[in-house]
């Protein structure tokens, strides 16, 4: 395999997109292709991840892509995973630089939901669990999460205010990213005063709905040779499954998914929890932040969110987590957000994430979740 | 995909391998993949392992909020999702709960308290 890098990457402003989700896609693509130095003609395939574009009744939105950057003849597809879409994009790029098929290959994450209101919103969501057996049941997106967070709850007994403290330490972080949808700081107050969605989450344990769009430039370093921008190496690109549905699952205190793509990475990366300076994982709600943290082996079961209250995932504690603001608060634009993890790597990299940069910044680690865990990506990257 | 309520009972699958009882529909085993299921009656009563208090409902349970949302180990195997239309906060449950099937027109596998009267159980 060859040594592939990230050469490219950018995002819109999350939040509320006025342009289509073909034109947003369209531009963060081209920005990302000028960062990287390299021309629209160089990419070899584009790999598109956006779940919900039916709600903007279009599909097959890789050729309009492709057609709007000037390359109509480069291939393209459109890849679902639910929530880890734009990370299942980014592992097949991977796969074709990697493996030589090509030299160069495009991600695009886009997705648009702001033309709906929260209950289309929320049944879109809906559309990854399980219709039949979990949907059909009663069961919503928060409620899933809610009901890991009972079970989490009912074993290791956290106070509210250590789930309180990620959301209000991711809040932060945002307020200092200017891709972020929600760019302010909350008060502890402000997280308890917030209303139930499904208990035991409020309304501030919640991501938003969120539109948004993001892209990066994959290229094999012996095409790239010399860069204009500080490549991220990829050390491991691994996904993995799992049983959907919470009625098969042999416990509710974790994402076994999470736990075979973290065993995968680390074993490909020839690595340990310990060499990894900062991470983006997947918080779609407070419980996941705390969840991922365990499962992917930096923390022991039932302490994470206690040790999230006591600082250590800060930007400037000992393992800043999701300096971005994460899906709590940079957003969560379904098919845009594995792929706008990637992008925070590149600019902490790359001294663009000015007023939210972590101490260390040489190996980090992305996990971003399909749904409630049926499918999972772990990317590592680490500089030249 | 033929549902797993009939006429007032819970059906799902038992593995023959390794014993595993589901109430997911499948063609093999999603524990050990062996490919010998064989229908399996499910029993109607449990007790809750995980709920939730749904306020902010899907589309189809739009007027039935809030409403609980549980998981619940059947007596005898397995685990199965449901809706209890009965319970409206925190405090009306708890993990542990003894619950039963009530059949009704209404989408879903419904429970209600082993101890509320009322139809099916």
């Amino acid at each position: 395999m060859r040594e592939t890098w990230v050469v490219g990457a950018a995002s819109n402003r999350f939040g509320k997109m006025k342009e289509s989700g073909r034109e947003a896609a369209t531009r963060v693509a081209m920005e990302a292709i000028r960062q990287s130095g390299l021309s629209p003609k160089d990419i070899g395939y584009t790999f598109v991840a956006n779940a919900f574009g039916i709600s903007e009744h279009q599909g097959h939105v890789g050729p309009l892509i492709n057609n709007g950057l000037g390359i109509p003849e480069v291939p393209s597809a459109t890849l679902e995973s639910a929530c880890s879409s734009s990370s299942a994009a980014l592992h097949e790029a991977y796969v074709h630089v990697a493996g030589g098929f090509i030299d160069v290959a495009l991600v695009v994450g886009v997705e648009k939901l702001s033309h709906l209101d929260t209950l289309a919103a929320t049944s879109y969501f809906a559309v990854a669990a399980d219709y039949a057996f979990e949907t059909k049941n009663g069961a919503t997106f928060p409620g899933l999460y809610a009901t890991l967070a009972s079970a989490y709850r009912q074993e290791f007994h956290p106070k509210d205010e250590m789930f309180g403290a990620i959301a209000v330490k991711n809040h932060a972080n945002a307020a200092r990213n200017p891709h972020a949808h929600f760019q302010k700081e909350i008060s502890m107050e402000t997280y308890l005063s917030s209303p139930m969605i499904a208990s035991p989450l409020r309304l501030y344990d919640c991501c938003p709905f969120s539109d948004g769009a993001s892209a990066l430039v994959i290229a094999a370093k012996e095409f790239v040779q010399r860069p204009v921008t500080e490549p991220l190496v990829f050390r491991a690109s691994a996904r993995s499954g799992a049983v959907t549905d919470m009625q098969d699952r042999p416990d509710l205190l974790g994402i076994p998914s999470t736990r075979l793509a973290a065993d995968k990475a680390f074993r490909q990366a020839k690595m340990t929890p310990k060499d990894i300076n900062f991470l983006e994982v997947h918080d779609c709600f407070t419980i996941a932040e705390a969840l991922a943290l365990e499962d992917l082996g930096f923390l022991p079961k039932g302490t994470a969110a206690k040790e999230s209250y006591e600082g250590l995932t800060a930007r400037d504690g000992k393992l800043p987590v999701n300096p971005s603001g994460g899906l709590k608060a940079k957003g969560h634009p379904v098919s845009a957000t594995g792929a706008s993890q990637v992008v925070e790597i590149f600019e902490q990299f790359n001294g663009l994430a000015k007023g939210r940069e972590v101490p260390k910044a040489e190996v980090a680690l992305a996990h971003n979740v399909g749904a409630t865990g049926g499918s999972c990506s772990v990317h590592i990257f680490s500089r030249r | 995909m033929k549902g797993y309520e009939e006429g007032g009972r819970l059906r799902g699958l038992r593995c023959r391998h390794c014993g595993l009882i589901t109430a997911t529909w499948g063609l093999a085993c999603s524990r050990c993949g062996s490919l010998e299921l064989e229908e399996h009656e499910l029993a109607l009563r449990g007790k809750v392992v995980a709920y939730t208090i749904l306020h902010v409902p899907g589309d189809e349970f739009l007027n039935d909020a809030p409403y609980a949302y549980v998981v619940v180990a059947l007596d005898g195997g397995g685990q199965i999702t449901g809706w209890m239309p009965t319970v409206k906060q925190e405090s009306d449950l708890e993990i542990g709960q003894r619950v039963r099937y009530s059949s009704s027109y209404k989408p879903g596998v419904q429970f209600v308290k082993e101890t509320d009267a009322g139809a099916g159980g």
